[in-house]
């Protein structure tokens, strides 16, 4: 008799990794994010009238934007990063400076695409 | 010094869940965590249960998460953690009592990667060793130090999520034989390897090298895994 091995969501978060596995969550939100838009588009679609128009102003909003950018743009990084590792296995020694060039390369793509969104939405 | 140190305690006589309970001792900033769990055990509760047997970082019995991350007791000192400790049973294993955790699951995987020398030809002329370069042993070094803690199997959340996973620690002492210039079954442990429980599990997260006790690059040595599985070479 013993306790179940189950672990819990905010059990496995509180677990302190290091730096890959923060990519690591971020990557599964990521990818949850860009399912969630699809899904979205697809049903906005398929239903049309009130609700849809609702879901249109929804994934349209720049809150929205500003969060599927960063979905689209780390999920595509990140996995660019793993794809380069699992080919170069010999690279996966220098894994923590990897993750430093991956941050190097989305923070200011993202951030561009951030100021972009902001200056259409507020700027005009 | 004083040292706060908060522990998961189970018993399965009367606990139906995990509770934490807070003792404070007095030890040296260059104690380890285990001697403090040893003073604990001492001088506060008896009832304690942790495992430990060498005490130097050799024999593996000690993993456990030390302020949410793996680590063995017997080597981490009190002044690299601070003196305010949270000490839980490894995840991802069925607890039996308090720090100590069943095992089976982690050895069991073990067991399936044929983890002994497989060599059916008959031994040298001078019937004594079977010969290799300082290069062909390079290539399989660093995985030939794993001490079965299980920090890193228990530090990687595939095998949170499913305990079928072979886990790094399987997947590290596989690596150890595939690469072995003398050994011949190679293919049959790439084949178990391949399958849906194996390396294809793994995401790269790079939890299980971080939590090594032992400075294994486990992530590299499933990356030349799963490398090998794909080119058929090793």
């Amino acid at each position: 008799m013993g306790l179940s091995r189950n672990v819990s969501l905010p059990t496995a978060l509180r677990y302190r990794g290091p730096a890959g596995y923060l990519t690591f969550i971020l990557h599964r939100i990521g990818g949850l994010g860009m399912a969630l838009f699809i899904s979205m588009h697809i049903l906005a679609s398929f239903v049309g009238g009130g609700l849809g128009e609702f879901l249109n102003a929804v994934y349209e909003s720049w809150i929205f934007q500003i969060f599927i950018f960063f979905c689209v743009f780390f999920h595509a990084i990140n996995g660019l990063r793993i794809v380069i590792l699992d080919l170069f296995p010999k690279l996966l020694e220098h894994q923590t400076q990897a993750i430093w060039i991956e941050w190097a390369v989305f923070i200011p793509l993202y951030g561009f695409a951030v100021f972009t969104i902001l200056k259409t939405a507020f700027g005009g | 010094m004083d040292v706060t140190i908060k522990i998961l305690r189970y018993s399965p006589e009367k606990d139906e869940r995990g509770h934490y309970e807070t003792y404070t001792v007095e030890a040296h900033e260059n104690d380890r965590v285990l001697d403090v769990l040893e003073l604990v055990k001492g001088h506060k509760d008896g009832s304690l249960a942790f495992r430990r047997s060498c005490a130097h970082g050799v024999c593996g019995s000690d993993a456990m998460r030390i302020n949410g991350k793996n680590r063995l007791a017997c080597k981490t000192l009190i002044r690299d953690v601070g003196t305010t400790l949270t000490i839980e049973p490894l995840l991802g294993l069925p607890i039996k009592k308090d720090l100590i955790v069943d095992m089976e699951p982690f050895f069991d995987n073990y067991k399936k990667m044929l983890p002994y020398f497989i060599n059916d030809d008959p031994l040298p002329a001078d019937g004594r060793e079977r010969l290799q370069t300082p290069e062909q042993r390079a290539r399989f070094d660093d995985t030939t130090k794993c001490i079965m803690c299980a920090a890193c199997t228990t530090a990687c959340p595939s095998y949170w999520a499913n305990d079928e996973y072979y886990g790094p620690a399987a997947i590290v002492n596989a690596h150890r034989f595939v690469f072995d210039s003398r050994d011949q079954a190679a293919d049959l442990r790439l084949q178990i390897l391949a399958e849906t429980d194996g390396t294809a599990r793994c995401h790269t997260i790079y939890n299980c090298t971080d939590a090594c006790p032992r400075g294994i690059q486990v992530t590299k040595a499933i990356g030349e895994v799963k490398m090998a599985i794909m080119t058929g070479k090793v």
